[in-house]
């Protein structure tokens, strides 16, 4: 008994230091100074964000260092699986909205859902809450989101005399009308991997990628609705396409520069690739801006198609040392500054009164319509491992080598049903 | 007396040895050791990415071995390691020791840059060397392609080498042998200038041919050596990791191309199914050992000799 009041009172006083220590260090919480890693992925987040997120960072909190580590999107779930559950993680991570449940459902995050209020709470990104959340608890805040556009080259279009296309159809059909009208180039350059590109002939054509009925996933790619698309983009893949049947959507810019496509679909920001200068790190062809137009994939009865609603989510490593200063620097990137800038750059920000951030020009225009019909991947925390087994990339190349589309469709979802249902 | 001097004597001999191997040892149990624990219970329980995050991993005995052996997929995955592996094998020994005998009859200036290639190309990490192979057999700007059209007139540009399974392990095989030949050729190199010149000659003057001179005479000298080249060829080429998952970023099939070391890969950390992963490397582990004990036996055997 008495040694019990000894622990009690030990841990009172503890606990009292905790919170007067947590008092004196002010608003913005730890008092620690340290240097706290966050990953990005990708060059998706622009050089100007990233700058100002660490002069913020570092002028809020004095002593303190922000140091960000770029990831490649390619093999992230492994890769994050393995740092986040180290004793080497990083503090703040960013993940794909798809991948983000594979994490909140095992406990890899730090709870944030009494700080959601104060992120933004309402005003955030609904879609992206959702994947962000598991079990009623929020754990990954919305970052940004971005819709995919076809940009395309203005003077092969009036060489053949097209306009932006009406419908889903149109756009296919235009495509093979360019690819043969110019030799060597692609009427719509669809590699045989970028399946993120691929999903919107699926859900044109009435088709879903997986459904839910009792817990229960029923993977949905032999259905006919889609088949009947798959065997449209198949006709994309052999009549409109030269790109590498096994190539992925990386660097879309090298071949549109070497003015070897017509119409490209890819993320808002592609476009900055597209027109980087000739002296940066993955140069582009900046002379082209004028001759580059963008529209929202149209859909088989007119109207913007439902395209991959592509995005990340931010959150906090649970094994993170400085908790503290990780969600300091999650608040900046949340802030109305920080996320203005990301919607100047072209992609969505995820605040939705941010919206009008995105501007008025072609591509803002474009944006917003593709994102206000933009579509998820199934939301189950397993979906993560269906991407990272590579099995649509594997199909879709297939598909693209001219393969029968039923009898692989149905190879397919024998397969995701077996990881989804795991 | 002299019995009990007998049995201190090697006793006294024997400490020594083994003092000095436990700084080695202690390394090597927490490095490879320990690990290799881990992987082993691991194998025996059902262990996902919850169980990563710190939920109980519960045991279950022998599941993840029925669940592997039974699985069609991973007989495909050995079957067409150990096919490319031997094909690897062969080719490295073979050309390695061309390129060894090649050195031999090379005047010094020669000697000397074929062994500054040899070791620029051992010394680039197979990642590095995996992409720029893979720029070489790029479909959209590979050199390869453009070579072949220039000098046949066949159109091959747009062709792409990684598409099929065969061309996958046709360029995998250039950058796996490409980055094995300069230690074979080395280590035969080194083997060649202990086979007696007076027993070359002699054979010479008897009449055999370069051929046979190699056959019956080089061989048997280096018999030892290329047991041990062949061994750790299959031990190194059994394993690939790097170049196989590096080169299928850049195109091909995954399911139609993984070898033994990327499936393990793909099924601990891409699927996060640690359990079933670990179970498959034990067992890669077992063939391994294997193999290595023909390496142990023989080099107790040379060292009795």
């Amino acid at each position: 008994m008495r040694k019990f009041s000894i622990v009690a009172a030990t841990a009172l006083v503890a606990a009292a230091g905790l919170v007067l220590s947590g008092c004196a260090a002010g608003g913005s919480g730890g008092s620690d100074k340290a240097e706290i890693r966050v990953w990005l992925n990708g060059t998706d987040t622009p050089k100007e964000a990233r700058e100002y997120l660490v002069k913020t960072f570092e002028k809020q909190n004095p002593g303190s260092t922000l140091k960000i580590e770029e990831q490649s999107w390619t093999g992230l779930v492994d890769k994050l699986t393995t740092s986040l559950s180290g004793s080497d993680s990083p503090d703040v991570v960013e993940v794909g909205n798809t991948q983000s449940p594979a994490f909140t459902s095992v406990g890899a995050f730090m709870d944030l859902t009494d700080k959601k209020d104060e992120l933004g709470g309402d005003d955030l990104l609904p879609g992206f809450v959702e994947a962000g959340s598991y079990d009623g608890k929020f754990y990954a805040a919305p970052y940004y989101s971005g819709a995919r556009l076809v940009f395309y080259r203005k003077d092969m279009f009036a060489a053949a005399g097209l306009e932006a296309p009406k419908t889903l159809d149109e756009y296919v059909a235009d495509g093979e009308k360019l690819a043969s009208a110019n030799a060597g180039v692609s009427g719509i350059y669809a590699p045989g991997k970028d399946w993120y590109n691929a999903l919107p002939y699926i859900w044109e054509n009435g088709g879903e990628i997986a459904t839910e009925k009792g817990g229960k996933w029923t993977s949905q790619f032999s259905s006919a609705e889609s088949v009947a698309g798959i065997e449209q983009l198949q006709q994309v893949y052999e009549k409109a396409s030269l790109a590498p049947k096994d190539g992925d959507e990386t660097n879309p810019q090298v071949p549109y520069c070497a003015n070897q496509v017509a119409q490209l679909s890819a993320p808002s920001w592609v476009k900055w690739s597209i027109l980087a200068a000739a002296d940066s790190d993955t140069p582009g062809c900046p002379d082209q801006e004028a001759n580059l137009g963008v529209f929202a994939l149209p859909g088989k009865d007119g109207g913007a198609a439902h395209v991959f609603a592509g995005g990340s989510n931010i959150a906090i490593s649970n094994k993170s040392a400085h908790k503290d200063l990780a969600y300091d620097a999650l608040k900046i990137m949340l802030s109305d500054d920080y996320q203005t800038i990301l919607g100047k750059n072209g992609l969505v920000p995820a605040k939705q009164s941010l919206a009008s951030t995105l501007g008025t020009d072609e591509v803002a225009k474009a944006t917003a319509e593709a994102a206000a019909n933009a579509k998820l991947t199934p939301a189950s925390p397993k979906w993560a491992d269906v991407e990272s087994s590579q099995l649509l990339q594997d199909f879709f190349s297939a598909v693209a080598q001219g393969g029968d589309v039923k009898s692989l469709a149905t190879e397919l979802d024998k397969k995701i049903d077996d990881i989804l249902n795991k | 007396m002299s019995l009990v001097a007998k049995t201190k004597t090697p006793r006294r001999v024997g400490f020594a040895p083994f003092a000095l191997l436990v700084p080695g040892t202690a390394v090597l149990a927490v490095v490879v050791g320990w690990p290799l624990i881990q992987l082993l219970i691991q194998s025996f329980q059902e262990y996902g990415r919850a169980q990563v995050f710190g939920a109980p991993a519960p045991f279950i005995g022998l599941g993840n071995y029925v669940e592997v052996l039974t699985d069609q997929k991973f007989w495909n995955v050995l079957g067409r390691s150990v096919l490319f592996c031997l094909v690897c094998v062969v080719v490295t020994i073979v050309l390695g020791t061309l390129v060894a005998l090649l050195m031999q009859r090379l005047n010094k200036f020669f000697r000397t840059l074929v062994s500054i290639g040899l070791l620029l190309a051992w010394a680039m990490p197979p990642l590095s060397a995996t992409f720029v192979w893979g720029w070489v057999f790029d479909t959209q700007y590979g050199i390869a392609n453009y070579l072949i059209t220039q000098v046949s007139g066949v159109d091959f540009m747009g062709h792409s080498w990684l598409i099929s399974a065969l061309g996958f392990f046709f360029v995998a095989g250039i950058v796996v042998v490409w980055g094995a030949v300069p230690f074979v050729a080395f280590t035969v190199y080194a083997g060649l200038t202990q086979v007696p010149d007076e027993v070359i000659e002699a054979a010479q003057l008897d009449g055999a041919g370069a051929v046979a001179r190699f056959r019956l005479i080089v061989l048997p000298y280096l018999r030892s050596i290329f047991l041990v080249l062949i061994v750790l060829s299959v031990i190194w080429d059994l394993r690939v990791f790097a170049q196989i998952k590096a080169l299928q970023t850049i195109g091909g099939s995954v399911a139609d191309t993984s070898t033994i070391g990327v499936y393990i890969y793909e099924t601990s950390l891409a699927n996060g199914e640690y359990g079933t992963g670990g179970a498959i490397a034990v067992i890669l582990v077992l063939i391994l050992m294997a193999v290595s004990f023909v390496y142990i036996r023989q080099s107790l055997k040379e060292d009795e000799a």
